[in-house]
């Protein structure tokens, strides 16, 4: 005998598979719709990216907690040469 | 494939369904993610005057957050603010409301269900039962519970913790003007759902009131910003651990290989350990499986992988993961 509650979960309803379907559906809708969203935002994302690394070579980086450290010009990424660079949603 | 990824997500501008599945009848739900193969789910749900249901049970861990309104709940009353943990199996008391409510609801290993029963499975562990009003009951204490950890002002209140996977649920607040300069990622996937207030991440822009986001591992967020303050429910599926940096174009592979390399500089012994057994530490190989690998004794919780959560854990795949963004393979196999 399994020592877990959930292996003896009965099987399935009927109603609850038709649940679980439309609900699969409806959730397929709104990560698409997500997708859209925030790919439209990539203008807007691209100048927060710059003020980000603006401020973490001026201000500094949060290490941990309130300790931050500036970050040289050496150190700063640059944008890849990649599709999903700009890619947030996964 | 488990939950995908939620971001963001704001459920005000959605309406709610009617529930019919059995125990729900009389109220109605919103779904905010959902795990496509166990049902597992994140709801936002109505409970309508004159709901009721006798006492049963569940099949799976659920987690209740009342958001407003009162519940009877057997002899007590609950208000905004409680938390329920019910691990799978334990009996609940006759639920009763009279003036409507809003909870949110979390079943974690299926589906919604529920069975008619005064007593408990003889196999649920009622010892891991949690009934706190988080508003009233344990005080704000630092965010800083996990190291690296967040900045001044982020702080939260633990309402449930997982001994065996550190997984957690707690209620957060940002102050007004928070700031956090760097981005995060962690191991766990990460949830959350905004009760009260705005913030803002770089990649995702501003979270509002009713905002939520089901968030898998090794995917960036932040920089972090609160203008006027917010408080939150959070969660994570296991460890939460803050791997900082400030590379906005990282993707979830390369931060999976950074927190490997973490691994490899501050825990070797772990690391070595991991590597050798079964030879799974290969960068495009299995995620969270451990096939022909020893599995390692845990002398104080020897039954550890019989634990639904851990279970669970070492069988989610995220597609993602597996997916080569960078062009660079590193075939030890060729050597």
């Amino acid at each position: 005998m399994s020592k877990n509650v959930q292996d003896h979960k009965p099987p399935r309803s009927k109603q609850a598979e038709e649940w679980l379907t439309e609900e699969i559906a409806s959730q397929e809708q709104r990560y698409q719709a997500i997708i859209d969203e925030q790919t439209a935002l990539t203008p807007e994302r691209e100048k927060w990216y710059a003020e980000f690394l603006r401020i973490v070579s001026t201000k500094g980086f949060n290490v941990t907690g309130d300790m931050r450290r500036v970050i040289t010009e050496e150190e700063l990424p640059t944008k890849p040469d990649r599709d999903d660079a700009m890619k947030v949603v996964w | 494939m488990a939950r995908p990824h939620i971001e963001p997500f704001v459920e005000l501008n959605e309406g709610y369904k009617p529930f019919r599945l059995l125990g729900f009848v009389g109220s109605e739900y919103k779904t905010l993610s959902l795990d496509v193969d166990t049902g597992a789910c994140s709801l936002k749900v109505r409970f309508n005057n004159g709901y009721s249901r006798p006492p049963g049970l569940s099949y799976s861990d659920t987690e209740l957050f009342l958001l407003s309104g009162s519940m009877t709940y057997g002899d007590e009353t609950l208000v905004e603010g409680h938390y329920l943990f019910i691990p799978a199996g334990h009996s609940t008391p006759a639920i009763k409301v009279d003036d409507g409510c809003e909870a949110l609801l979390f079943c974690n290993d299926s589906e919604p269900n529920f069975v008619e029963s005064d007593a408990s499975h003889e196999l649920a562990l009622g010892s891991g039962y949690v009934s706190v009003n988080s508003y009233n009951d344990p005080p704000w204490s630092s965010g800083s519970i996990v190291s690296p950890s967040v900045a001044s002002g982020c702080m939260i209140k633990l309402l449930r913790f997982d001994p065996l996977t550190e997984a957690m649920t707690f209620l957060y607040m940002m102050s007004p003007e928070f700031m956090q300069d760097n981005i995060s990622y962690h191991d766990c996937a990460e949830e959350s759902y905004h009760i009260w207030g705005t913030s803002w991440m770089m990649q995702f822009g501003d979270l509002p009131t009713g905002g939520y986001f089901w968030r898998p591992p090794y995917i960036n967020h932040g920089s972090f910003r609160s203008k006027l303050g917010c408080i939150a429910l959070g969660r994570t599926d296991s460890k939460l651990h803050n791997y900082f940096h400030f590379n906005p174009w990282s993707n979830p592979d390369e931060n999976l290989q950074r927190a490997a390399a973490f691994l490899y500089r501050q825990r070797p012994q772990l690391f070595k350990w991991v590597a050798a057994a079964g030879g799974h530490n290969h960068p495009h190989g299995p995620v969270g499986q451990a096939d022909g690998a020893v599995l390692p004794e845990d002398f104080e919780s020897p039954a550890y992988l019989d634990h639904p959560q851990t279970d669970m854990l070492s069988k989610q795949m995220y597609r993602f993961l597996n997916a080569d963004r960078s062009g660079k393979h590193h075939h030890h196999h060729d050597d």
